[in-house]
């Protein structure tokens, strides 16, 4: 083919050098993801790797490959059980629920680093003393942890520390925390205000893992780029605009894949790797892909390891019966589908005098929002309606519960128009919904204008910008507004918690200012309740009560479709575990012969 | 010309004051709170508190400014309230990936376009210029999007010629990175470059200088590329030289869909995350950045046109 023009023959030259690169292993990039790597891509920039300051998931994930908790999650078991993480076992609690005492492990080193001046950069090893400072320095002022909410009123001395740090301006590590002693270098001792369902929980997030104070102090601001920790990675390269990669800890100690999980997965090939050391890549390289074109096209050519397809290419790899499209199933894909432990919701503003005090009017828009059509229109059909606040999967869901204000039924929603005074919505002002400015913010609320126009109903939207969406909301300044809530631990309370009258903003995420006495007993009771019938029955009678108030309409949970490639071996969904990747393993040989 | 420099530095400073002014008010006042992105799903009254105070959001107004402006005079824009990194050290680390995509992309694309335009241009009313006409319409016509959603499919995903996404700091790999996206620069500049270079070449052939040289029996060639085009590189000049420093701010959309961790992409990832210090820096340099192009712009004159005198 003749090639006319200079600017042809540029294009033909730049075709040149990208085809160089772009083959497989011609590059040091290529040579980086050769042999046992496991390849990732979040879909965010990572925001740092201080457990103190992970917030989100992403983060949350980056800095459970170098730090470890307490506790951890069981990886195959279901429903999701704590296991040993850095505790030798699991915690004695004293009968009265107050008294929790851990014993530690021994022999868990801290990763090699110039921190540690007094082994001369070996990584020293990890004690009670450790797990003291790690969880005062998330209550030091000065650390703005957003992890001080698992803390906060929680052990006996703590809040009281806190608060003198703040008095004095500076914390002082030396005064001790009568709630929080490490007895002897592998015992710690945690006195509790009251009994806590939830603080094992805690203990697994990754918020709250160990950190050595040498490397702190040495780091200072510069700590959230410099992780040291007892984990099974350690970090090699850090830029949270583009990649992260980890490699496996030379001192990390002797853990082994679990020999038991749940039926099923013995068929399904989980148990394969079961007593073997982890963790079982070598090197874990997570790429940052904002967009999800090029995520998705990477990972069609093979080039990243498991991916979440993206809205806009559903259909290209799930057929309309919800299986794997054959293309993908010639290349060995495979899928795996999951109930995601969150809840999305609108919610009343229940401070509000018209819709906090007209019952009926609230029972009224959620049985006229067609939650099916929603999902189909935003979810691709991967959701399933939402009873109440608890997901599968967490303690107190009952798959029993039928709200009658969630069955879409415009009549019925009329009549109860018509009895909460507003027959036809005659004489009901316009409702402000809160969106947020986005795409997609701006077609959920036209699909809510239309779904309340058809009892008559009318809305009117207010845009915000994300910080600004969040203060309206805090500020109680909307009517309505549509969210989302992800479950941190696996336990109703979780979501129940949104409702509690002491949670209200800006003390918390009650963000629909529900007050409630009778709920706010049942509350306070189930907090101190250990997991067992009697705390799942009160669960469910506080969801009833919900169910009548309808502070908010309950939409959906969403489902997550994972797509794993042939070669990836170990893969199951687990929303807690957040150092879940250590037990992924890539077979080198398969990978090739797909390749080829 | 050194007097003239310096009166222009001088005139900047009202014009940035104006500029961060403006900015401020964007981002301080219209913006909003970002106190509570920042806690994330984990507030509390006491959190929320030692985070304004922290970061100074419960100051009033002006002295909230009087410290942005602190922050222009050092250069220290603090840190992000995202990613908790020094902004300055963003921007530094930033600056390489987006030359990397830019400057070539920008060579390249002023050169196709100036020999498209002057081809056209010499060749005005033939097959051959029609066809530039068209071909620049339509190009402008379609918005960079679709090219890069094209390219990453069909030339990076269908036929493997270029990488789909990700950058490589190694030499001489990251031009490999950096092909795609340049061919995408290079496609979606060219029409309006070419259009643009192609008028300034026309209006200089119709000056009275041409017909003389013609009544004089100059070869057409010869005052093509004597006197045409030599006379029609101010105008040019102005529109190439005045993009120079923005270079540095790569390409928002190029970056982002092709994993770039450029400037660009910094900008991206915070309009995503609300991170207004980010924003605010990223708006400033901007604006610095026009302003020195201008400036630049200038001084070029006088190379370009020894008749353009600065005072």
């Amino acid at each position: 083919m003749k090639k006319a023009g200079v600017g042809l023959v540029l294009c033909v030259g730049l075709v040149g050098v990208g085809a160089s690169c772009s083959r497989n292993g011609s590059t040091a990039n290529d040579q980086l993801l050769a042999g046992k790597v496991l390849h990732m891509a979040q879909p965010e920039r990572i925001k740092g790797l201080d457990p103190a300051l992970a917030e989100d998931a992403y983060s949350g994930i980056e800095v459970s490959r170098t730090y470890e908790t307490l506790l951890e999650y069981h990886y195959l078991k279901r429903p999701f059980v704590l296991i040993p993480g850095l505790a030798e076992s699991m915690p004695e609690i004293s009968k009265d629920g107050k008294t929790v005492m851990f014993k530690i492990k021994k022999g868990v080193l801290f990763q090699d680093d110039p921190c540690f001046k007094a082994t001369g950069g070996k990584g020293r090893e990890m004690t009670a003393a450790d797990v003291v400072y790690s969880w005062k320095r998330i209550a030091d002022p000065k650390t703005l942890s957003v992890q001080w909410m698992f803390l906060s009123n929680l052990i006996v001395g703590l809040d009281e520390w806190r608060d003198q740090a703040s008095r004095a301006g500076k914390a002082s590590y030396a005064i001790e925390v009568p709630g929080l002693k490490a007895v002897d270098d592998y015992t710690l001792r945690v006195e509790l205000k009251q009994r806590s369902g939830q603080f094992l929980y805690y203990a697994a997030t990754p918020g709250l893992s160990v950190v050595a104070r040498e490397a702190v102090e040495t780091y200072g601001t510069e700590f959230i780029r410099h992780p040291v920790g007892t984990g099974p990675f350690v970090l090699k390269e850090y830029n949270p605009a583009a990649r992260l990669v980890w490699e496996k800890n030379p001192n990390f100690r002797k853990e082994l894949y679990p020999s038991e999980g749940a039926p099923g997965d013995r068929e399904r090939g989980l148990l394969a790797d079961a007593g073997k050391a982890l963790p079982l890549v070598d090197r874990l390289v997570v790429d940052v892909m904002i967009e999800s074109q090029p995520m998705w096209l990477t990972f069609m050519k093979g080039r990243l390891d498991f991916a979440v397809p993206p809205k806009d290419s559903y259909s290209e790899a799930i057929t309309l019966s919800k299986e794997l499209a054959p293309e993908l199933k010639s290349k060995g894909i495979q899928l795996q589908k999951e109930v995601l432990s969150d809840v999305t919701h609108v919610s009343f503003n229940m401070r509000d005098p018209l819709l906090g005090k007209n019952k009926k009017l609230r029972q009224a828009l959620s049985v006229a929002f067609d939650q099916s059509e929603f999902n189909r229109v935003f979810y691709n059909d991967r959701a399933e309606q939402a009873q109440g606040p608890i997901p599968p999967n967490i303690s107190g869901y009952d798959p029993k519960l039928k709200n009658p204000y969630r069955v879409f039924n415009i009549a019925r929603a009329k009549q109860l128009l018509a009895e909460a005074g507003y027959k036809d919505g005659k004489g009901l002002p316009p409702l402000d919904y809160a969106s947020v400015a986005s795409s997609e913010g701006r077609n959920i609320a036209t699909f809510m204008e239309k779904s309340f126009k058809e009892i008559g109903v009318q809305l009117k939207v207010s845009s915000y910008s994300w910080p600004e969406f969040l203060k309206a909301i805090k500020d109680g300044r909307s009517q309505l507004a549509g969210h989302a809530w992800a479950a941190d631990y696996p336990d109703g309370q979780n979501f129940l918690m949104l409702f509690y009258g002491k949670n209200m903003p800006p003390n918390g995420n009650n963000d629909a200012f529900y007050s409630n006495p009778e709920y706010d007993k049942m509350y306070e009771k189930a907090l101190t309740l250990p997991d067992g019938k009697e705390r799942t029955a009160l669960y469910r009678k506080m969801v009833s009560v919900l169910v009548e108030d309808c502070p908010w309409i309950f939409e959906a949970h969403r489902h997550g479709y994972y797509l794993t490639q042939p070669w990836l071996k170990n893969f199951k969904y687990h929303p807690f575990e957040h150092s879940r990747h250590k037990y992924f393993r890539v077979d080198p040989e398969i990978k090739a012969q797909y390749s080829k | 010309m050194g007097a003239y420099i310096a009166r222009k530095l001088i005139q900047t400073i009202p014009t940035v004051f104006g500029v961060a002014l403006l900015i401020f008010v964007l981002f301080n006042v219209v913006g909003g709170d970002p106190t509570y992105q920042m806690v994330g799903k984990h507030a509390n009254a006491q959190l929320i508190a030692e985070i304004r105070h922290e970061y100074g959001f419960d100051q009033p107004l002006w002295k909230q400014f009087g410290s942005f402006l602190g922050e222009i005079v050092t250069f220290d824009f603090g840190r992000s309230y995202a990613t908790r990194q020094k902004i300055s050290e963003m921007i530094l680390a930033g600056i390489g990936p987006s030359l990397t995509l830019a400057i070539p992309a920008f060579l390249l694309t002023t050169f196709v376009a100036l020999v498209i335009a002057v081809l056209a241009a010499y060749q005005r009313g033939r097959a051959f210029d029609r066809f530039v006409v068209v071909a620049c319409v339509l190009g402008m016509s379609v918005p960079m999007l679709a090219y890069i959603l094209f390219g990453q499919y069909v030339l990076a995903y269908r036929l493997s010629w270029f990488p789909i996404s990700g950058f490589e700091y190694g030499w001489p790999d990251r031009f490999g990175f950096v092909a795609l996206p340049v061919l995408i620069w290079l496609i979606v500049s060219l029409g309006y470059d070419v259009r643009f270079f192609r008028t300034a070449v026309l209006e200089e052939t119709g000056q009275d200088y041409v017909r003389t040289a013609r009544a004089k029996g100059l070869a057409e060639e010869w005052i093509y590329f004597k006197h045409v085009l030599k006379n029609s590189m101010v105008p040019i000049v102005t529109n190439v030289v005045i993009e120079i420093p923005l270079l540095i701010l790569g390409s928002f959309l190029l970056e982002s869909f092709f994993s770039i961790p450029g400037l660009g992409n910094i900008t991206i990832e915070a309009v995503h995350n609300s991170d207004l210090p980010v924003l605010k820096a990223m708006t400033l340099l901007n604006s610095l950045l026009l302003i020195g192009g201008n400036l630049l712009t200038d001084i070029i004159y006088t190379w370009v046109d020894p008749r353009v005198e600065l005072r």
